[in-house]
């Protein structure tokens, strides 16, 4: 691999440890996850600002909204499945109707833990975490952009989610400047415009290359932000290309292919190819098999956007 | 506290029941059960036993108070309105579209809502994190809560019974209100939670019971927070749904009311019939 590879639990425990050395309403509330969320700086420092609440997401939600509602700006993280398919219905109402300023972060998103399945993929979390009105959904590429999107999302007022795979990630951008809400054309092309989010994201811009091997010049634009949607730069690669793939890790259903392709819909009709993981409950194994069963390896986007391209 | 004392709140609760009636008139039905069964209580919290001032309804060390039960907002509308938190020509719009005074409480909407309830067994979880939050910032704050009795068999209830307990959350106030009622009939027939203090006290909590439509009890509990130092209290009150009103006590039917002219003006003049007695 051609990047440096770096611990993204490391850098959430790292930036927020340092937010909360310039503003002393960071907490962190755990659900026997924080010291293993890379948060034991942060809990070495400001014991009193760590609340452990064992095994209990749902009250975890409920605790951090309250806290916030006394000023305080919690930071909860847990693998993504229990951040917000379980406690769905205490982040819509304690964290998205009050719009309390909680920062929620899904880790081990995606297949990170391929090998345990379906109880502990990350693969419907954008798509919940969607339908909740005015909550910003971050999807860091790398890790600059994790740590600038850590930065962003604690010193952001208002609820936000961030999600991130937390096997080790590529360091792939050289500074970690962040703006919510704005993707980033990584690549100009004209032929067809792959949107991506996430750090599955390396594979699509090496897919680029091979593309361009084979005389396909793709645009490429990474979304790190997913809610709320960089409608423009959508608007602008279909208007310039004519056809638009997005690549994610997450279920082809509800997640950026949807955001996607909802802005198409409503603003410039063009074809919209989602690679992502297919509506089904998929059986363990190793990460890469998943990988190239979901067609989001760098061959399996390159294949994909090849049969588009062509149709 | 003074007889003379007391008897004022009782009026002042019976004043509120009128703002509940004011407020069902305007929209023609409305939550009357739960809200007459728990308005004592939230009555005496805000005119007796927490630290709030309308004037300056978000100063930082003010007591909070939650609905956990947001089904029963008539009966905190009524008492803000009584105690001056906005004006109350506001709750003549209940029920209607974008009213600041919606069928469950919204934050976002008026001074004096700490949180937007309804959706049952919310509220003890926000109310752990608000007095975690309150005791870190180092005011004497104390967190009160109102759940039903039906509400406790949302298991969050049980996850925050145990945070509260845990933390030492002697400044977490929670009645419940035990009109042993709920929609399908008797709440122990539903579903039963009892003994509830006895559950709770399992998990490290001071109980109480007391007639939670008692002026006297009521207070008499609020002065005696907290009950036990590094213990979450619990206060188990024993209340009549549709207290106030005598054809609505302990009829399940009147859990939402939809009320015909002459009942209407019978529970109105029971209410001056009532304030007359007790204001002479």
């Amino acid at each position: 691999m051609k990047y440096e590879m770096m611990d993204a639990k490391k850098i959430i425990g790292e930036t927020t440890a340092e937010e909360a050395d310039l503003n002393p309403n960071i907490c962190v509330v755990s659900t026997d996850s924080a010291p293993r969320t890379g948060m034991g700086k942060f809990i070495e420092k400001y014991p009193n600002r760590y609340y452990e609440v064992g095994i209990m997401e749902q009250a975890a939600i409920g605790v951090s909204a309250g806290l916030a509602v006394t000023g305080k700006v919690p930071v909860f993280c847990a693998p993504a499945p229990f951040v917000t398919a379980r406690p769905f219905e205490m982040f819509k109402i304690d964290v998205g109707y009050m719009h309390q300023n909680v920062k929620v972060i899904g880790r081990n998103c995606g297949f990170n833990y391929s090998d345990l399945g379906p109880t502990h993929y990350g693969l419907e979390d954008i798509a919940l975490v969607r339908l909740i009105p005015d909550v910003v959904i971050l999807a860091p590429i790398d890790a600059s952009q994790l740590r600038g999107a850590m930065k962003a999302m604690l010193r952001y007022e208002g609820p936000v989610y961030l999600r991130i795979g937390t096997a080790p990630i590529p360091k792939i951008f050289n500074d970690d400047e962040f703006e919510i809400g704005k993707g980033i054309v990584v690549r100009e092309g004209k032929d067809v415009a792959i949107i991506t989010t996430g750090e599955i994201s390396v594979n699509v811009f090496e897919a680029a290359d091979k593309l361009a091997a084979a005389g396909i010049d793709a645009m490429v634009i990474a979304m790190p932000t997913i809610a709320p949607i960089d409608e423009e730069i959508i608007v602008k690669a279909a208007e310039l290309t004519g056809k638009i793939v997005t690549v994610e890790e997450h279920f082809e259903v509800g997640g950026l292919g949807s955001a996607v392709s909802e802005v198409c819909a409503k603003s410039f009709q063009v074809p919209v190819k989602r690679i992502g993981v297919p509506q089904t409950y998929l059986s363990s194994g190793p990460y890469e098999d998943l990988v190239d069963y979901c067609k989001l390896s760098v061959e399996g986007i390159t294949e994909t956007v090849l049969e588009f391209v062509a149709k | 506290m003074k007889v003379n004392d007391i008897n004022k709140l009782k009026a002042t609760a019976a004043k509120c029941r009128q703002n509940v009636l004011r407020m069902i008139k305007a929209n023609g039905s409305g939550h009357l059960g739960p809200a007459y069964s728990c308005i004592d209580i939230v009555t005496a919290l805000y005119f007796y036993g927490m630290n709030v001032d309308p004037q300056d309804p978000s100063k930082a060390d003010r007591d909070i108070f939650l609905l956990s039960a947001g089904h029963k907002g008539m009966a905190q509308y009524a008492v803000l309105a009584e105690a001056g938190f906005f004006d109350k020509s506001i709750l003549d719009t209940f029920g209607q579209f974008k009213s600041r005074v919606p069928g469950h409480p919204d934050m976002h909407k008026l001074p004096g809502i700490e949180a937007n309830t309804g959706s049952l067994g919310h509220g003890l979880n926000l109310a752990c994190g608000i007095a975690l939050g309150k005791r870190q910032d180092g005011y004497g704050s104390k967190v009160f809560v109102i759940t039903g009795d039906g509400e406790l068999a949302e298991g969050s209830n049980w996850e925050a019974a145990a945070i509260a307990a845990h933390y030492k959350l002697d400044n977490l106030v929670v009645f419940v209100d035990h009109n042993g009622l709920q929609i399908s009939g008797q709440t122990k027939d539903v579903m039963s939670f009892e003994p509830i203090a006895s559950h709770f006290a399992g998990f490290g909590w001071a109980t109480k019971e007391i007639r939670g439509n008692d002026m006297d009890e009521i207070v008499a509990a609020i002065d005696q927070l907290p009950f036990e130092k590094g213990k979450p209290n619990l206060i188990v009150a024993n209340t009549i749904k549709g207290c106030g009103f005598s054809k609505a006590e302990n009829q399940v039917n009147y859990h939402y009311w939809n009320p015909s002219e002459a009942d209407m003006a019978l529970a109105e003049k029971e209410l001056e019939d009532y304030l007359a007695g007790v204001q002479a």
